[in-house]
Protein backbone atom coordinates (compact mmCIF):
# COMPACT_ATOMS: atom_id res chain seq x y z
CA UNK A 1 0.00 0.00 0.00
CA UNK A 2 1.33 3.23 -1.08
CA UNK A 3 0.75 6.51 -2.22
CA UNK A 4 3.04 8.83 -4.61
CA UNK A 5 3.00 13.02 -4.05
CA UNK A 6 5.28 15.11 -5.17
CA UNK A 7 5.97 18.76 -3.94
CA UNK A 8 8.38 21.43 -5.44
CA UNK A 9 10.50 23.31 -3.30
CA UNK A 10 12.13 26.17 -4.84
CA UNK A 11 14.94 27.63 -2.08
CA UNK A 12 16.57 25.93 0.94
CA UNK A 13 14.14 28.56 3.24
CA UNK A 14 11.15 26.90 1.54
CA UNK A 15 12.31 23.11 1.94
CA UNK A 16 12.97 23.93 5.49
CA UNK A 17 9.36 25.08 5.85
CA UNK A 18 8.28 22.14 4.32
CA UNK A 19 10.16 20.08 6.60
CA UNK A 20 8.59 21.76 9.63
CA UNK A 21 5.19 21.07 8.09
CA UNK A 22 5.85 17.63 7.58
CA UNK A 23 6.79 17.35 10.78
CA UNK A 24 3.95 18.09 12.18
CA UNK A 25 2.06 14.80 11.24
CA UNK A 26 5.31 12.91 12.50
CA UNK A 27 5.43 11.04 15.77
CA UNK A 28 7.46 8.85 17.56
CA UNK A 29 8.21 5.59 15.55
CA UNK A 30 8.23 7.05 12.40
CA UNK A 31 10.37 6.57 9.74
CA UNK A 32 11.60 9.31 6.86
CA UNK A 33 14.16 7.53 3.93
CA UNK A 34 15.93 10.40 2.33
CA UNK A 35 17.61 9.89 -1.38
CA UNK A 36 19.11 12.54 -3.64
CA UNK A 37 22.45 13.07 -4.61
CA UNK A 38 25.47 15.24 -2.73
CA UNK A 39 24.26 18.89 -2.40
CA UNK A 40 20.45 17.17 -3.05
CA UNK A 41 19.52 18.98 0.35
CA UNK A 42 18.58 16.06 2.41
CA UNK A 43 20.35 17.66 5.50
CA UNK A 44 18.41 21.00 4.80
CA UNK A 45 15.53 19.59 5.27
CA UNK A 46 15.95 17.45 8.02
CA UNK A 47 16.70 20.99 9.71
CA UNK A 48 13.56 22.13 8.70
CA UNK A 49 11.93 18.54 10.38
CA UNK A 50 14.42 19.05 13.68
CA UNK A 51 12.56 22.76 14.01
CA UNK A 52 9.39 21.29 13.65
CA UNK A 53 10.24 18.82 16.08
CA UNK A 54 11.65 21.62 18.56
CA UNK A 55 14.88 19.25 18.93
CA UNK A 56 17.87 20.31 20.84
CA UNK A 57 20.88 20.81 18.97
CA UNK A 58 22.16 21.87 15.81
CA UNK A 59 20.81 19.93 12.83
CA UNK A 60 23.71 19.16 10.90
CA UNK A 61 25.62 16.27 8.66
CA UNK A 62 25.67 12.97 10.55
CA UNK A 63 28.43 11.79 7.55
CA UNK A 64 31.08 11.66 10.14
CA UNK A 65 29.65 10.30 13.14
CA UNK A 66 26.54 8.10 10.87
CA UNK A 67 23.87 9.57 13.11
CA UNK A 68 22.80 11.99 16.10
CA UNK A 69 20.35 11.85 18.47
CA UNK A 70 18.68 15.29 19.25
CA UNK A 71 16.50 15.03 22.40
CA UNK A 72 13.30 16.92 22.35
CA UNK A 73 13.32 19.97 24.01
CA UNK A 74 9.10 19.96 24.54
CA UNK A 75 8.55 16.32 25.71
CA UNK A 76 7.87 15.10 22.32
CA UNK A 77 10.12 12.40 20.15
CA UNK A 78 13.65 12.97 19.65
CA UNK A 79 14.95 13.33 16.23
CA UNK A 80 17.63 10.30 15.33
CA UNK A 81 19.47 12.15 11.99
CA UNK A 82 21.23 9.20 10.13
CA UNK A 83 23.69 9.11 7.32
CA UNK A 84 23.60 4.93 5.83
CA UNK A 85 26.00 5.82 3.29
CA UNK A 86 28.86 4.17 4.59
CA UNK A 87 26.48 1.53 5.92
CA UNK A 88 26.06 -2.14 4.71
CA UNK A 89 22.07 -2.34 5.56
CA UNK A 90 20.19 -0.44 8.16
CA UNK A 91 19.96 -3.14 10.62
CA UNK A 92 23.27 -2.44 11.73
CA UNK A 93 21.71 0.66 13.24
CA UNK A 94 21.17 -1.25 16.31
CA UNK A 95 25.42 -1.40 15.83
CA UNK A 96 25.45 2.27 16.46
CA UNK A 97 24.73 2.29 20.00
CA UNK A 98 21.77 4.83 20.08
CA UNK A 99 20.99 6.42 23.21
CA UNK A 100 17.60 6.00 22.31
CA UNK A 101 15.37 3.70 20.96
CA UNK A 102 14.04 4.15 17.58
CA UNK A 103 9.95 3.77 19.25
CA UNK A 104 10.24 6.69 21.05
CA UNK A 105 11.92 8.99 17.66
CA UNK A 106 11.39 10.09 14.45
CA UNK A 107 14.58 8.51 12.82
CA UNK A 108 15.82 10.47 8.70
CA UNK A 109 17.73 8.41 7.30
CA UNK A 110 20.02 9.75 4.46
CA UNK A 111 21.30 7.55 1.75
CA UNK A 112 18.80 4.98 3.21
CA UNK A 113 17.37 3.83 -0.33
CA UNK A 114 17.19 -0.07 -0.36
CA UNK A 115 18.30 -0.25 3.11
CA UNK A 116 15.11 0.73 4.74
CA UNK A 117 12.22 -1.76 3.83
CA UNK A 118 14.11 -4.10 6.59
CA UNK A 119 13.49 -1.62 9.56
CA UNK A 120 9.73 -0.51 9.19
CA UNK A 121 7.11 -1.49 7.23
CA UNK A 122 5.80 2.07 7.26
CA UNK A 123 8.43 4.63 6.33
CA UNK A 124 8.00 8.01 3.81
CA UNK A 125 10.42 7.40 1.08
CA UNK A 126 11.38 11.13 -0.20
CA UNK A 127 13.39 11.21 -3.55
CA UNK A 128 14.91 15.04 -4.09
CA UNK A 129 16.69 15.80 -7.18
CA UNK A 130 18.47 18.97 -7.62
CA UNK A 131 19.82 20.41 -10.85
CA UNK A 132 22.84 18.54 -12.31
CA UNK A 133 25.79 19.87 -13.58
CA UNK A 134 25.54 23.00 -15.71
CA UNK A 135 28.21 24.70 -12.96
CA UNK A 136 30.46 26.61 -15.17
CA UNK A 137 33.53 28.55 -14.78
CA UNK A 138 32.01 31.84 -13.66
CA UNK A 139 31.62 33.26 -10.18
CA UNK A 140 28.11 33.78 -10.32
CA UNK A 141 27.64 30.09 -11.64
CA UNK A 142 29.09 28.69 -9.09
CA UNK A 143 28.46 31.43 -6.32
CA UNK A 144 24.60 29.59 -7.17
CA UNK A 145 24.97 26.27 -7.89
CA UNK A 146 23.36 25.65 -4.83
CA UNK A 147 20.14 27.32 -5.27
CA UNK A 148 17.76 25.44 -7.76
CA UNK A 149 14.35 24.28 -7.03
CA UNK A 150 14.71 20.84 -5.49
CA UNK A 151 11.66 18.14 -6.41
CA UNK A 152 10.73 15.84 -4.12
CA UNK A 153 8.74 12.38 -4.60
CA UNK A 154 7.19 11.34 -1.50
CA UNK A 155 6.20 7.38 -1.38
CA UNK A 156 3.94 6.66 2.07
CA UNK A 157 4.44 3.19 2.50
CA UNK A 158 2.75 1.28 4.79
CA UNK A 159 -1.22 1.24 6.79
CA UNK A 160 0.41 3.97 9.04
CA UNK A 161 0.03 6.66 6.42
CA UNK A 162 -3.29 5.22 4.92
CA UNK A 163 -5.16 8.65 5.42
CA UNK A 164 -2.28 11.40 6.50
CA UNK A 165 -2.35 14.17 4.56
CA UNK A 166 1.02 14.95 3.69
CA UNK A 167 1.77 18.89 3.21
CA UNK A 168 2.21 20.42 0.09
CA UNK A 169 4.96 22.18 -1.66
CA UNK A 170 5.66 26.11 -0.70
CA UNK B 1 50.01 8.04 47.87
CA UNK B 2 47.67 10.38 45.13
CA UNK B 3 49.80 13.33 44.00
CA UNK B 4 46.97 16.24 43.59
CA UNK B 5 48.75 17.91 41.12
CA UNK B 6 48.64 14.86 39.02
CA UNK B 7 45.86 14.67 36.21
CA UNK B 8 45.15 11.37 34.27
CA UNK B 9 43.26 12.39 30.89
CA UNK B 10 41.15 9.39 29.23
CA UNK B 11 39.50 10.43 25.60
CA UNK B 12 37.44 7.84 23.91
CA UNK B 13 35.10 9.92 22.13
CA UNK B 14 35.33 8.67 18.56
CA UNK B 15 38.32 6.33 17.36
CA UNK B 16 41.15 7.61 18.96
CA UNK B 17 41.82 5.80 22.29
CA UNK B 18 44.01 8.79 24.31
CA UNK B 19 45.59 8.83 28.13
CA UNK B 20 47.72 11.36 29.06
CA UNK B 21 49.13 12.49 32.49
CA UNK B 22 49.26 16.37 33.13
CA UNK B 23 51.14 18.04 36.09
CA UNK B 24 49.54 21.14 37.42
CA UNK B 25 52.57 23.50 38.35
CA UNK B 26 51.49 26.92 39.73
CA UNK B 27 52.54 28.76 36.24
CA UNK B 28 52.17 26.03 33.64
CA UNK B 29 50.31 22.99 33.16
CA UNK B 30 53.28 19.67 31.94
CA UNK B 31 52.79 17.05 30.00
CA UNK B 32 54.42 14.21 31.59
CA UNK B 33 52.65 11.59 28.47
CA UNK B 34 50.24 11.55 25.91
CA UNK B 35 49.37 7.43 24.47
CA UNK B 36 47.37 7.07 21.63
CA UNK B 37 45.82 3.78 20.16
CA UNK B 38 43.86 4.51 16.86
CA UNK B 39 41.16 2.09 15.10
CA UNK B 40 41.22 4.18 12.31
CA UNK B 41 42.78 1.36 9.93
CA UNK B 42 39.91 -1.06 11.62
CA UNK B 43 37.74 1.79 9.89
CA UNK B 44 39.09 2.58 6.62
CA UNK B 45 37.49 0.23 4.62
CA UNK B 46 33.87 1.10 5.62
CA UNK B 47 35.38 4.95 4.04
CA UNK B 48 34.39 5.99 7.93
CA UNK B 49 34.04 5.26 11.53
CA UNK B 50 31.94 2.71 12.48
CA UNK B 51 30.71 3.04 15.92
CA UNK B 52 30.68 -0.51 17.09
CA UNK B 53 33.91 -0.94 15.94
CA UNK B 54 35.23 2.02 18.11
CA UNK B 55 33.58 0.48 20.91
CA UNK B 56 35.33 -2.92 21.14
CA UNK B 57 38.32 -1.33 19.65
CA UNK B 58 38.34 1.32 22.83
CA UNK B 59 37.92 -1.88 25.78
CA UNK B 60 40.56 -3.44 24.02
CA UNK B 61 43.04 -0.76 24.07
CA UNK B 62 42.10 1.07 26.99
CA UNK B 63 44.16 -0.92 29.92
CA UNK B 64 47.21 -1.54 27.94
CA UNK B 65 47.01 2.54 26.63
CA UNK B 66 46.85 3.16 30.66
CA UNK B 67 49.50 0.88 31.33
CA UNK B 68 51.77 2.50 28.42
CA UNK B 69 50.89 5.77 29.86
CA UNK B 70 51.98 5.03 33.70
CA UNK B 71 55.13 3.54 32.32
CA UNK B 72 56.15 5.93 29.95
CA UNK B 73 55.67 8.79 32.64
CA UNK B 74 57.17 6.58 35.11
CA UNK B 75 53.91 6.82 37.17
CA UNK B 76 52.71 4.78 40.01
CA UNK B 77 48.61 4.38 39.32
CA UNK B 78 48.30 5.39 42.97
CA UNK B 79 50.55 8.73 42.49
CA UNK B 80 47.15 9.67 40.20
CA UNK B 81 45.25 12.72 42.05
CA UNK B 82 42.13 13.09 39.99
CA UNK B 83 40.91 11.54 36.45
CA UNK B 84 39.30 13.65 33.61
CA UNK B 85 37.63 11.80 30.63
CA UNK B 86 35.72 13.00 27.85
CA UNK B 87 31.68 13.41 28.76
CA UNK B 88 30.95 14.34 25.28
CA UNK B 89 29.95 15.28 22.54
CA UNK B 90 31.34 12.37 20.45
CA UNK B 91 29.75 9.10 19.99
CA UNK B 92 28.14 7.19 22.68
CA UNK B 93 29.40 3.61 22.62
CA UNK B 94 33.54 5.47 22.89
CA UNK B 95 32.33 7.69 25.14
CA UNK B 96 30.76 5.17 27.53
CA UNK B 97 33.66 2.94 27.04
CA UNK B 98 35.91 6.07 28.55
CA UNK B 99 33.87 7.07 31.07
CA UNK B 100 33.31 3.69 32.98
CA UNK B 101 37.34 3.08 32.56
CA UNK B 102 37.40 6.77 34.21
CA UNK B 103 34.99 6.01 37.14
CA UNK B 104 36.04 2.74 37.65
CA UNK B 105 39.93 4.62 38.14
CA UNK B 106 38.33 6.97 40.08
CA UNK B 107 36.69 5.08 42.23
CA UNK B 108 39.41 2.49 42.74
CA UNK B 109 42.10 5.15 43.34
CA UNK B 110 39.25 7.57 45.71
CA UNK B 111 40.09 10.49 43.39
CA UNK B 112 37.80 12.58 42.09
CA UNK B 113 36.21 12.20 38.65
CA UNK B 114 36.03 15.15 36.13
CA UNK B 115 33.69 14.71 33.06
CA UNK B 116 34.70 17.66 30.64
CA UNK B 117 34.03 18.70 26.95
CA UNK B 118 35.78 16.97 23.90
CA UNK B 119 35.55 20.24 22.26
CA UNK B 120 36.78 22.42 24.18
CA UNK B 121 39.34 20.16 25.32
CA UNK B 122 41.04 20.69 21.79
CA UNK B 123 41.56 24.62 22.81
CA UNK B 124 43.05 23.33 26.17
CA UNK B 125 45.33 21.34 24.92
CA UNK B 126 47.38 24.17 23.78
CA UNK B 127 48.04 24.96 27.58
CA UNK B 128 50.46 22.41 27.73
CA UNK B 129 52.17 23.81 24.43
CA UNK B 130 51.99 27.79 24.24
CA UNK B 131 51.50 28.45 28.39
CA UNK B 132 48.29 29.31 30.41
CA UNK B 133 45.74 31.29 28.53
CA UNK B 134 45.51 34.76 28.96
CA UNK B 135 42.11 36.34 30.38
CA UNK B 136 40.46 35.77 27.21
CA UNK B 137 41.20 34.20 23.96
CA UNK B 138 39.14 32.93 20.79
CA UNK B 139 38.96 29.13 19.79
CA UNK B 140 38.71 27.82 16.21
CA UNK B 141 38.04 23.86 16.74
CA UNK B 142 37.80 23.16 13.32
CA UNK B 143 37.91 18.81 13.01
CA UNK B 144 35.89 16.19 10.88
CA UNK B 145 32.51 16.37 13.37
CA UNK B 146 33.06 19.92 14.58
CA UNK B 147 33.62 23.71 12.85
CA UNK B 148 33.18 25.76 15.91
CA UNK B 149 34.16 29.30 17.70
CA UNK B 150 33.99 29.53 20.94
CA UNK B 151 35.00 32.85 23.14
CA UNK B 152 36.78 31.43 26.09
CA UNK B 153 37.05 33.69 29.15
CA UNK B 154 38.27 30.86 31.49
CA UNK B 155 38.97 27.75 29.64
CA UNK B 156 37.37 25.90 32.91
CA UNK B 157 34.20 27.94 34.00
CA UNK B 158 33.09 30.32 30.81
CA UNK B 159 32.93 29.65 27.13
CA UNK B 160 30.79 31.09 25.02
CA UNK B 161 29.81 29.32 21.16
CA UNK B 162 29.79 32.12 18.99
CA UNK B 163 29.07 30.47 15.88
CA UNK B 164 28.64 26.69 14.41
CA UNK B 165 28.80 25.11 11.34
CA UNK B 166 24.97 25.26 10.25
CA UNK B 167 25.62 22.21 8.07
CA UNK B 168 28.59 20.17 6.88
CA UNK B 169 31.74 20.34 9.26
CA UNK B 170 35.05 21.53 7.70
CA UNK B 171 36.83 17.95 8.08
CA UNK B 172 33.76 16.40 6.50
CA UNK B 173 33.25 18.74 3.47
CA UNK B 174 37.05 17.53 2.51
CA UNK B 175 35.64 14.05 2.81
CA UNK B 176 32.99 14.23 0.92
CA UNK B 177 34.60 16.34 -1.74
CA UNK B 178 37.09 13.70 -1.54
CA UNK B 179 34.71 11.05 -1.93
CA UNK B 180 33.08 13.04 -5.49
CA UNK B 181 36.54 13.31 -6.79
CA UNK B 182 37.18 9.30 -6.19
CA UNK B 183 39.84 9.70 -3.31
CA UNK B 184 40.29 7.19 -0.55
CA UNK B 185 38.92 7.44 3.00
CA UNK B 186 39.48 10.55 4.69
CA UNK B 187 39.34 12.71 2.28
CA UNK B 188 41.48 15.61 3.91
CA UNK B 189 45.15 14.77 3.45
CA UNK B 190 44.56 13.77 0.05
CA UNK B 191 43.21 17.20 -0.76
CA UNK B 192 45.88 18.35 0.99
CA UNK B 193 48.25 16.87 -0.73
CA UNK B 194 46.62 17.69 -4.21
CA UNK B 195 46.29 21.44 -3.22
CA UNK B 196 49.91 21.72 -2.65
CA UNK B 197 50.31 21.46 -6.80
CA UNK B 198 46.92 23.09 -7.97
CA UNK B 199 46.47 26.84 -8.46
CA UNK B 200 44.10 27.91 -5.68
CA UNK B 201 42.66 30.72 -7.90
CA UNK B 202 42.02 28.46 -10.44
CA UNK B 203 38.15 28.19 -9.75
CA UNK B 204 36.46 30.86 -7.53
CA UNK B 205 34.27 28.46 -5.36
CA UNK B 206 31.61 30.25 -3.21
CA UNK B 207 32.22 31.45 0.76
CA UNK B 208 29.76 30.56 2.55
CA UNK B 209 27.86 33.06 4.89
CA UNK B 210 29.87 35.74 3.96
CA UNK B 211 27.36 37.81 1.67
CA UNK B 212 26.26 40.96 3.80
CA UNK B 213 22.86 39.70 3.89
CA UNK B 214 23.84 36.61 5.94
CA UNK B 215 25.91 39.32 8.76
CA UNK B 216 23.21 40.16 10.95
CA UNK B 217 22.10 36.30 11.89
CA UNK B 218 25.50 34.40 10.92
CA UNK B 219 28.20 36.30 11.18
CA UNK B 220 30.17 33.64 13.25
CA UNK B 221 28.48 30.76 12.15
CA UNK B 222 30.08 28.51 8.93
CA UNK B 223 28.83 27.02 5.83
CA UNK B 224 30.42 24.06 3.79
CA UNK B 225 27.12 22.83 2.02
CA UNK B 226 27.15 25.48 -1.06
CA UNK B 227 30.68 25.04 -1.51
CA UNK B 228 30.29 21.19 -1.47
CA UNK B 229 27.46 21.31 -4.20
CA UNK B 230 29.25 23.98 -6.40
CA UNK B 231 31.76 21.68 -6.21
CA UNK B 232 30.24 18.74 -7.33
CA UNK B 233 27.92 20.49 -9.85
CA UNK B 234 31.53 21.89 -11.34
CA UNK B 235 32.60 18.26 -11.38
CA UNK B 236 29.16 16.98 -13.07
CA UNK B 237 29.47 20.07 -15.88
CA UNK B 238 33.15 18.22 -16.95
CA UNK B 239 32.26 15.26 -16.51
CA UNK B 240 29.32 15.69 -18.81
CA UNK B 241 31.43 17.88 -21.17
CA UNK B 242 33.70 14.58 -21.30
CA UNK B 243 36.60 16.50 -19.91
CA UNK B 244 39.27 15.71 -17.87
CA UNK B 245 39.16 17.04 -14.21
CA UNK B 246 41.93 19.24 -13.21
CA UNK B 247 42.08 17.28 -9.80
CA UNK B 248 44.75 19.71 -8.17
CA UNK B 249 43.35 22.72 -9.56
CA UNK B 250 39.73 21.30 -8.25
CA UNK B 251 41.02 20.58 -4.94
CA UNK B 252 43.78 23.67 -4.15
CA UNK B 253 40.66 26.28 -4.88
CA UNK B 254 37.97 23.95 -2.82
CA UNK B 255 40.27 23.93 0.11
CA UNK B 256 41.47 28.10 -0.61
CA UNK B 257 37.75 28.81 0.11
CA UNK B 258 37.83 26.52 3.32
CA UNK B 259 40.91 28.08 5.05
CA UNK B 260 39.43 31.61 3.24
CA UNK B 261 35.93 31.65 5.29
CA UNK B 262 37.36 29.93 8.01
CA UNK B 263 40.23 32.73 8.94
CA UNK B 264 38.18 35.70 7.52
CA UNK B 265 35.38 34.90 9.99
CA UNK B 266 37.38 34.10 12.61
CA UNK B 267 39.34 37.31 13.01
CA UNK B 268 36.38 39.31 12.29
CA UNK B 269 35.34 37.68 15.76
CA UNK B 270 38.57 38.58 17.46
CA UNK B 271 37.69 41.91 16.09
CA UNK B 272 34.50 42.14 17.41
CA UNK B 273 35.41 40.81 20.52
CA UNK B 274 38.10 42.68 21.41
CA UNK B 275 40.26 39.47 21.54
CA UNK B 276 44.20 39.68 20.68
CA UNK B 277 45.02 35.50 21.13
CA UNK B 278 43.37 33.18 18.52
CA UNK B 279 44.10 29.36 19.42
CA UNK B 280 43.41 26.78 16.36
CA UNK B 281 42.33 23.17 17.24
CA UNK B 282 40.46 19.99 16.34
CA UNK B 283 41.86 17.13 13.65
CA UNK B 284 41.16 19.97 10.33
CA UNK B 285 43.72 22.27 11.63
CA UNK B 286 46.34 20.33 9.96
CA UNK B 287 45.16 21.71 6.64
CA UNK B 288 48.22 22.92 5.56
CA UNK B 289 46.14 26.11 3.96
CA UNK B 290 44.30 26.88 6.89
CA UNK B 291 47.63 27.06 8.58
CA UNK B 292 49.29 29.32 6.07
CA UNK B 293 46.38 31.66 5.77
CA UNK B 294 45.68 31.76 9.70
CA UNK B 295 49.24 32.31 10.40
CA UNK B 296 49.91 35.75 7.29
CA UNK B 297 45.91 36.94 8.54
CA UNK B 298 47.18 37.06 11.87
CA UNK B 299 49.85 38.81 11.69
CA UNK B 300 48.67 41.15 9.40
CA UNK B 301 46.05 42.10 11.70
CA UNK B 302 48.33 41.82 14.95
CA UNK B 303 46.46 38.86 16.52
CA UNK B 304 48.80 36.22 18.21
CA UNK B 305 47.75 32.72 16.80
CA UNK B 306 48.53 29.90 18.63
CA UNK B 307 48.09 26.20 16.73
CA UNK B 308 49.81 23.40 18.74
CA UNK B 309 51.78 20.64 16.48
CA UNK B 310 49.58 18.56 14.83
CA UNK B 311 49.98 15.24 17.12
CA UNK B 312 47.61 17.57 20.23
CA UNK B 313 44.97 18.42 17.32
CA UNK B 314 43.76 15.40 15.98
CA UNK B 315 42.21 13.32 19.20
CA UNK B 316 44.40 12.56 22.04
CA UNK B 317 44.45 12.18 25.65
CA UNK B 318 46.57 15.38 25.77
CA UNK B 319 43.51 17.63 25.48
CA UNK B 320 41.23 16.03 28.12
CA UNK B 321 44.27 15.86 30.91
CA UNK B 322 44.80 19.95 30.20
CA UNK B 323 40.91 20.46 30.48
CA UNK B 324 41.28 18.61 33.45
CA UNK B 325 44.40 20.12 35.30
CA UNK B 326 42.12 23.63 34.25
CA UNK B 327 39.48 22.59 36.39
CA UNK B 328 41.56 20.72 38.94
CA UNK B 329 43.62 24.42 39.41
CA UNK B 330 40.43 26.30 40.04
CA UNK B 331 39.38 23.47 42.73
CA UNK B 332 35.97 22.82 40.74
CA UNK B 333 33.84 20.06 42.06
CA UNK B 334 34.15 16.85 41.06
CA UNK B 335 31.09 14.91 38.45
CA UNK B 336 28.97 13.12 40.22
CA UNK B 337 29.96 8.66 39.78
CA UNK B 338 27.47 8.63 38.21
CA UNK B 339 27.63 10.84 35.57
CA UNK B 340 26.10 10.42 32.09
CA UNK B 341 28.04 10.83 28.94
CA UNK B 342 26.21 13.14 26.49
CA UNK B 343 26.53 12.59 22.70
CA UNK B 344 25.31 15.90 21.83
CA UNK B 345 27.10 17.85 24.56
CA UNK B 346 26.36 22.10 24.25
CA UNK B 347 29.49 23.43 23.84
CA UNK B 348 28.64 26.31 26.20
CA UNK B 349 29.30 23.34 29.17
CA UNK B 350 33.12 22.56 29.97
CA UNK B 351 32.19 20.18 32.74
CA UNK B 352 29.71 17.89 34.01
Amino acid sequence: MSAVHEVELPDAASARAWGRSLATVLAAGDLVVLTGPLGAGKTTLTQGIGEGLEVRGQVASPTFVIARVHPSQVGGPALVHVDAYRLGSLEELDALDLDTSLEDSVTVVEWGEGLAEVLAEDRLELVIDRPHGGAGLSEEDLATADAGTRRVRVRAVGPRWADVELPTGG
Amino acid sequence: MPDASLVLGIETSCDETGVALARIHDDRTELLVDAVASSVDEHARFGGIIPEIASRAHLEAMVPTIQRALGEADVDLGQVGAVAVTAGPGLVGPLTVGAAAAKALAVGLGVPLHGVNHVIGHAAVDEMVHGLFPERVMALVVSGGHSSLLLVDDVATDVTELGHTLDDAAGEAFDKVGRLLGLPYPGGPHIDRLAREGDPGAIRFPRGLTAAKDQARHADDFSFSGLKTAVARWVEARQDAGQEIPLHDVAASFAAAVADVLTAKTIAACRRHEVDTLVIGGGFSANSQLRELATRRCAEAGITVRIPPIRYCTDNGAMIAALGAAVVRRGLPASPLDLAVDSSMPLTQVTV
